[in-house]
């Protein structure tokens, strides 16, 4: 039986135990294998960090099993996951030391002038008013939050670390984003800008 | 950090305007992205076209580089398992 013929969901939930420690170990080592796959060629990941995440995605996957809507083949599902699993954790490590001070510090100045470079309006009008519009909104329609949030995607900033950082969950700290942009988006149109003119600003 | 580091380049600019360009009323967060991910995957994988939902996680991949990472780690998985 191919690894794609196994019902998985089944097999993980077997109540012979044998059956499901068995479905347990292959699954660890497909998710194993595909992070090998995935994460070849980086420095900061060992054979360690490989199991490490394997067991911790086997978790994971484990404990969504309900979520799983047969859309997609198991395999693919739960290699989404591990692949979270992974690149959280090592982009948690990557920016743990910025903090959240110099976050708001930054966002502050995001609507200063001084803070455009002046070879991003070149000499097209069109541009120069959107962009003299877009630092408009930043000034007036965010919350300060909202403008270290959009700085730090600028900075790319992992967004677990960015909500972390601002104190909130992960599906709140988004929504403040999404809201930052319709906010700034509606801002442009109020000033004559149609999505049109966004879209074409910087193609 | 200085006044000069900090200074948003034209790449960051034109990234803001690409983001609100992008903006719609209904986007899927990283959660959903992740929960549909998959499938999208597959159907990009066989060349086939996406429904509504699924074109949600095309929508949501070009505004948030966290998932687009993760979304192009599972397709070289995926494409070495072919």
């Amino acid at each position: 039986m191919t690894q794609n013929e196994v019902n998985w969901p089944a097999a993980l939930r077997a109540t012979d135990s044998g059956e499901q420690t068995a479905a347990v170990n292959a699954l660890r080592e497909i998710l194993q294998n595909g992070l090998r796959i995935a994460l070849n060629g980086r420095s900061d990941v060992s054979g360690a960090h490989l199991e490490d995440f394997a067991q911790e995605s086997l978790l994971r996957v484990l404990d969504r099993l309900d979520q799983f809507q047969g859309r997609s083949k198991f395999t693919t599902w739960a290699q989404a996951i591990a692949l979270n699993v992974a690149f959280t954790e090592l982009r948690r490590k990557r920016w743990q030391d910025v903090s959240l001070d110099a976050l708001m510090a930054d966002g502050a100045h995001l609507a200063e002038p001084a803070m455009i470079a002046e070879d991003v309006l070149g000499a097209d009008e069109d541009r120069t008013r959107l962009v003299a519009a877009l630092r408009n909104a930043i000034e007036n329609d965010l919350t300060p939050k909202q403008r270290a949030a959009i700085l730090g995607e600028l900075r790319e900033l992992p967004f677990d670390q960015i909500v972390a950082l601002l104190g909130t969950s992960r599906s709140a700290g988004y929504k403040m984003l999404h809201d930052a942009r319709r906010a700034l988006k509606q801002r442009l149109h109020e000033a004559g800008i149609t999505s049109a003119d966004i879209q074409n600003a910087f193609s | 950090m200085n006044k000069m580091e900090q200074r948003l380049t034209r790449e960051q600019v034109g990234s803001i305007v690409k983001m609100l360009g992008l903006t719609t009323d209904r986007e899927f967060n990283c959660s959903e992205c992740l929960q549909h991910v998959s499938e999208f995957a597959e159907c990009q994988l066989a060349n086939q076209s996406v429904g509504e939902v699924i074109s949600k996680v095309e929508q949501h991949l070009a505004m948030c580089p966290e998932c687009r990472e993760e979304y192009e780690a599972l397709m070289k998985i995926l494409k070495a398992g072919q």
